[in-house]
């Protein structure tokens, strides 16, 4: 990933993590599931892709990645001129960077506990 | 690893990594303190105990339940109801509690018939109260006292009553959050399901995690009554122990506090797969998101906008007020859980004041996650602080206001810092927009008191000025914003009524009665 990517992945997860809740439920296989379906469904959305609303979950997870597409948008004027492969590698690079923060890299020893 | 030591803790060597100072580049991978782990021998922690934490934040928001502590009265004497958790039945939860009064000879020889007696003494004085919380105290847990079986008894005698048994000792966990789990998990093993409330709407949620602070609940649920959203329970605050006990049949969870309630939202989604959103219902922005997304689940957009238009028109305005006078003042942000990571971020981007210090006595590293991410560099995140600490980062930080809990907020006023009470809440509710303008004004009133002008005088020996009277708030805050007229004339401190809470109840809501006249389930 260059530079750019970078500090564009940086800013994307400066806004996630100022404004958003969902990314921090409390065990590792909460994260897990949370990142990959709200920020595919992020993902979808900022390329115009058709987004999976079947079950109720869908639609929960749907709604903060509405908010997190229009966030994204608001704050970060260059995704206007971006194509949509180059979205595609952005949101890959910022799950990472989420899963990163979130689980591989996260300081929380509660995580792994078991049970709720 | 950004970890901060206080001098009055060098002698404590495990508090080494209970407090981080988010340096430049911190993240979450390298700046987080420990949380929720056993008090340490001689820390002097000002934790509550797992049972306070499962009575007093979690069950005794209930509103028509009678509330029976099953053990010593100090249990329930020395942690009575303190937390303004008000209700709509004339405050029933709130004006009676009731404990049995263990002594040492049941704890010789049990205390399980004195149980059973007093379950019964407790339905004859409240006849129109049909059920019951008993909570287990150290006491009682102990000596092994099997509460769920004297309850069993009851019901069988008396079938129009129904009791729930909250086993969450005082031990039964580090601190208050220990209780919070029990309550949680009990609730839904023991009552959910049990019940079938009446579907009224299309679109059905459960409220969770609120316990109506001066009312906080009650104004969320007004802007899902106008969006034509049946809340079916409120977990717990101003909540109804038969709605609760039908939580299954709602469509969404709607979750504020993660800290206390997550619990059962992650046990919902598991068992009867209803999906959790978690909201922030502080703040103009916020808050407008979170009704967004909740009315977008169930294609409500329209309703949600008119909402957030309606309310921010009116209030905007008067926050701004506030917000020109706040600006560059520093607070500690010392709440119990969430507020840390609700407010963290927000009370800085609408109020403009600088949030320093970030602090919870029995949050777990989840809730410092969202705080250390939401604050800003240079703030101090601290893991349940003794006393000695607090006075040490108060002098350190040399905040404006502490906003904190009544306790640590009086040891801060010795100290001639100003502090608001965030647990109890001074002229609440702080929920909801007019909510969020109520505590700027809280805030304002607070750091402008002329008080200060005099409290700061020794007249042992300072010259006491007597040809001036006081500065008011107004002369002191408004030093600094220039009358040039560039001030919109709107803008002015807060109009709204001293109660706006009784006013919503037996409001109508055409939204929701239109649904209901139309039979939809
Ligand atoms: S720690 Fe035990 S004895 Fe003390 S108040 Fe809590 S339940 Fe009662």
């Amino acid at each position: 990933m260059d530079d750019v990517m970078k500090d564009r992945v940086e800013q994307l997860a400066d806004f996630i993590m100022k404004w958003c809740l969902w990314q921090f439920h409390s065990r590792a296989w909460d994260r897990e599931r949370q990142n990959e379906e709200i920020l595919t469904k992020t993902m979808q959305l900022l390329c115009d892709e058709p987004v999976n609303l079947s079950t109720p979950s869908d639609r929960c997870y749907w709604v903060d990645a509405v908010y997190l597409a229009n966030g994204f948008k608001k704050t970060c004027p260059w995704l206007g001129i971006m194509d949509k492969k180059d979205i595609k590698l952005l949101m890959q690079g910022l799950k990472g960077r989420i899963d990163y923060l979130t689980i591989n890299g996260s300081l929380n020893q509660e995580l792994t506990n078991p049970i709720y | 690893m950004p970890y901060h030591t206080f001098k009055c803790s060098e002698c404590i060597p495990d508090r080494a990594m209970h407090a981080v100072i988010k340096g430049p580049g911190e993240d979450l991978t390298s700046c987080l303190p420990l949380g929720y782990l056993n008090t340490i021998p001689g820390t002097i922690s000002e934790r509550g105990c797992a049972f306070c934490g499962a009575k007093h934040v979690i069950g005794s928001p209930m509103k028509d339940v009678i509330h029976l502590s099953h053990g010593p009265v100090g249990c329930t004497y020395d942690t009575w109801h303190t937390k303004r958790y008000i209700s709509d039945n004339d405050n029933f939860q709130l004006k009676y509690t009731a404990a049995t009064d263990m002594k040492e000879k049941h704890v010789v020889f049990g205390a399980e018939k004195m149980l059973k007696q007093n379950i019964i003494d407790c339905f004859k004085a409240f006849p129109h109260i049909k059920r019951m919380s008993i909570y287990q105290t150290c006491a009682s847990a102990l000596i092994g006292d099997d509460i769920n079986a004297v309850a069993k008894k009851v019901m069988d005698e008396m079938p129009d009553v129904d009791i729930f048994v909250c086993n969450a000792p005082g031990f039964g966990g580090p601190s208050q959050s220990g209780g919070h789990h029990k309550i949680n998990i009990a609730w839904i093993d023991q009552k959910v399901g049990t019940f079938e409330p009446e579907i009224k709407s299309k679109y059905v949620i459960n409220y969770v995690g609120d316990y109506n602070i001066q009312g906080d609940s009650e104004i969320m649920i007004d802007f899902f009554q106008r969006m034509g959203i049946q809340v079916l329970s409120s977990f717990t605050g101003n909540g109804s122990y038969d709605d609760l006990r039908g939580m299954h049949l709602a469509h969404l969870n709607v979750l504020e506090c993660a800290r206390s309630s997550e619990y059962i939202c992650n046990e919902l989604r598991k068992r009867y797969g209803i999906p959790r959103l978690d909201i922030d219902g502080f703040g103009f922005e916020p808050l407008s998101a979170s009704l967004m997304k909740v009315a977008m689940f169930f294609g409500l957009e329209k309703e949600a906008q008119a909402i957030i238009d309606d309310e921010t028109a009116r209030w905007r305005p008067e926050l701004n007020w506030y917000a020109k006078r706040l600006k560059g003042k520093k607070i500690c942000l010392w709440p119990g859980g969430s507020k840390l990571w609700h407010w963290a971020h927000v009370i800085e981007e609408e109020m403009g004041v600088k949030v320093v210090s970030v602090y919870s006595k029995f949050g777990h590293q989840g809730d410092f996650e969202k705080g250390v991410a939401r604050c800003s560099e240079g703030a101090l995140a601290i893991d349940d602080p003794n006393e000695l600490e607090g006075l040490e980062a108060m002098e350190m930080l040399q905040p404006d206001c502490v906003l904190t809990g009544v306790r640590p907020g009086e040891v801060s006023k010795k100290m001639r810092v100003p502090y608001l009470n965030i647990h109890a809440y001074d002229n609440g509710p702080y929920k909801g927009f007019e909510g969020w303008v109520r505590l700027a004004r809280d805030l304002y009133n607070a750091i402008y008191s002329p008080i200060h002008q005099l409290s700061g005088l020794d007249i042992s020996k300072d010259e006491i000025p007597t040809d001036k009277g006081f500065m008011t708030r107004q002369m002191i805050s408004d030093v600094n914003i220039i009358g040039d007229g560039t001030t919109p004339i709107e803008e002015r401190p807060y109009t709204g009524e001293w109660d706006i809470v009784t006013k919503l109840r037996g409001k109508k809501y055409p939204k929701l009665e239109s649904q209901q006249q139309l039979g939809m389930v």
